[in-house]
């Protein structure tokens, strides 16, 4: 190839991206691949990789004595309960919040703030605060609304400390999105509604949900991808208890792979290569659902 | 509760008397709020009482003696729980994280949107699908590089990962593609080199969306969990957000309760104090980073 100008132009256009590029590929694109090996083999993170097949899958899935089968199927029951129980705290909630937002009442930018900035703390410090929440002794819960429950240590207590805590933490995001979404929404489709005599269900429904429908969407989609990932709340507050209740799929992936003694990286892999598998799954299922009725 | 929202989208300064909707919605603005406010007062209240006290007095929201001495006891400690230490380990990773985000993101997202070279449209649109695979898969592998290069138990391991992200890239080019050709055009004719223009005058005009880049990607740094959790295994080496998990497992039970909220409030001071001077810009994200809506 001749290097002509034109070639020499676009290789110093090209080094502007190759920095980037070059750490995309050993940070995102060889990890991907090489944890797709790995799923394959017997590995503990020294040494060589030992071939082994599907045989780690064929054990996850279908070996009922095996303790990775009781991990990986306890983990996605626990991972899926928490996922499709925060779906509408964390969709709901904030879609309200932001309705009431936008009735022009005083103070919502101190509103706004107070529900989002707990997004920005580091959930262990949350988990720290909220464990004080629910303490017997000092709590306000307890104390407060004369609960009786040792929420940690029992079920279904331990989901709803989760549930909560979650909620508290993580709506904030979605609040500012549908806040957003709903100052676009022009007057004139309410006023008409208004002329026509619709109620405010009606106008709920099919005005103000269709006209941010695409916010609804991506909040919903990517919500349910981050849930997937549970792990702070988990780790943190419950410790996956009682009886590994609460034990979420990404604890036991991490664990297998990092926990001290021996690294079952293999198997771990194998893991969240069916978990990825299922979140895109989810995700292909959650488009389809939504775009059907156009 | 029906919110009839035909009255309240309108246009500022159109009604002024108030409306019961109005009423409503700002009770259950002030009712969510105070419960919002409830865990974040008792953990901050709470780390001004002594371990005497939250001990021997029950439940009590206000200190009945206020006392330094948790936070005395948290920040000097250089053994156990080093706070100092792990604030700064944080404070260098992050800020040296967002610098280089900073970097990075701008040059490559310049370089995809405003530099020509051949199969750069299709390049960029391979790496993004490629990132949207879940990231679970290459946390293993991962750590495996990370370890080659020897950046286990240092800053590195931290800092440099994160930098082959494509989403803030995505989202940069986005908002680069708005800006008119022109500006490239008539500068180059006066001689101007691709650096020249990317700093010069591309660079001034994604100041809004850079900082929005660099508040985000400052905040995940400093909350992130997961990944820390398995690339530290020194105590002194480790981010204040693992910190505080190891700091919970030490102090956890009702000891040192008082030290151990000292601590989460320390630990979420910096991103509190971000948010405070940079409101604007993360409650604004949303509409800076509108190359997301439909």
């Amino acid at each position: 190839m001749r290097i002509t100008p034109a070639r020499k132009k676009e290789f110093f256009n090209f080094l502007f991206v190759a920095p980037h590029l070059v750490l995309f590929v050993i940070f995102i694109l060889i990890p991907i691949l090489f944890g797709l090996y790995i799923s394959f083999t017997r590995w503990d993170l020294s040494g060589s990789p030992q071939w082994a097949g599907l045989d780690n899958y064929k054990e996850i899935l279908f070996n009922k004595d095996s303790t990775f089968h009781f991990q990986f199927f306890n983990g996605m029951k626990n991972t899926i309960i928490y996922v499709v129980a925060s779906l509408p705290l964390l969709i709901g909630i904030p879609l309200l919040l932001a309705l009431a937002m936008s009735a022009k009442v005083k103070g919502t930018g101190f509103f706004q703030a107070v529900f989002y900035v707990p997004g920005l703390f580091s959930i262990s410090a949350i988990a720290i605060i909220w464990l004080l929440v629910f303490n017997k002794r000092v709590g306000p819960v307890n104390n407060l609304f004369g609960s009786d429950a040792v929420w940690i240590s029992t079920q279904p207590y331990a989901w709803i400390v989760i549930l909560v805590v979650s909620t508290w933490a993580f709506l904030g995001g979605n609040m500012i999105i549908y806040r957003a979404a709903l100052s676009g929404i022009p007057v004139d489709l309410y006023e008409a509604a208004d002329i026509d005599g619709a109620g405010a269900i009606k106008k709920f429904t099919k005005i103000t949900l269709p006209s941010i429908r695409f916010q609804l969407l991506y909040t919903i989609v990517m919500t349910t991808l981050s849930s997937f990932g549970i792990y702070g709340q988990a780790r943190i507050m419950t410790e996956g208890n009682p009886n590994q209740s609460t034990f979420t799929i990404m604890m036991y992936i991490r664990d297998l792979a990092f926990s001290s003694g021996k690294s079952i990286s293999g198997m771990a892999s194998a893991m969240a290569m069916l978990l990825g598998l299922l979140m895109l799954v989810v995700t292909a299922v959650q488009f389809w659902l939504m775009n059907r009725d156009k | 509760m029906s919110i009839d929202m035909a009255n309240e989208n309108t246009a500022a300064g159109k009604k002024k008397r108030i409306t019961t909707p109005q009423i409503i919605a700002f009770l259950f603005l002030l009712i969510m709020t105070v419960t919002w406010l409830i865990p974040l007062a008792f953990g901050v209240f709470t780390s001004f009482k002594s371990e005497k006290e939250i001990k021997s007095v029950g439940f009590q929201l206000f200190p009945e003696e206020w006392t330094l001495n948790n936070y005395k006891k948290a920040l000097s400690n250089t053994t156990s729980a080093p706070l100092m230490r792990w604030f700064g380990n944080s404070l260098l990773i992050s800020l040296s994280h967002t610098i280089l985000i900073l970097l990075v993101v701008s040059m490559t997202a310049y370089g995809y949107s405003r530099l020509d070279f051949p199969g750069r449209d299709k390049l960029f649109f391979i790496v993004f699908i490629i990132s949207m695979f879940p990231d679970v898969v290459s946390l293993i592998p991962k750590y495996k590089i990370v370890d080659t290069l020897g950046w286990v138990d240092t800053i590195f391991a931290c800092i440099i990962p994160g930098l082959g992200g494509v989403s803030n890239v995505f989202l940069v080019r986005q908002f680069m593609l708005g800006i008119p050709k022109e500006y490239d055009e008539s500068a180059r004719m006066d001689g101007a080199n691709n650096f020249t223009i990317y700093s010069r005058i591309i660079l001034p005009l994604v100041k809004p969306v850079m900082t929005v880049v660099a508040l985000f990607s400052f905040t995940a740094s400093w909350n992130d969990l997961l990944w820390p959790s398995i690339v530290f295994n020194n105590v002194d080496k480790m981010t204040v957000t693992i910190g505080l998990e190891l700091m919970k497992s030490l102090y956890g039970d009702y000891m040192y309760l008082g030290q151990l909220m000292a601590g989460a409030i320390f630990a979420l001071l910096p991103t509190f104090l971000l948010f405070l001077f940079a409101q604007k810009y993360f409650l604004q994200s949303m509409s800076l980073s509108s190359g997301v809506k439909g």
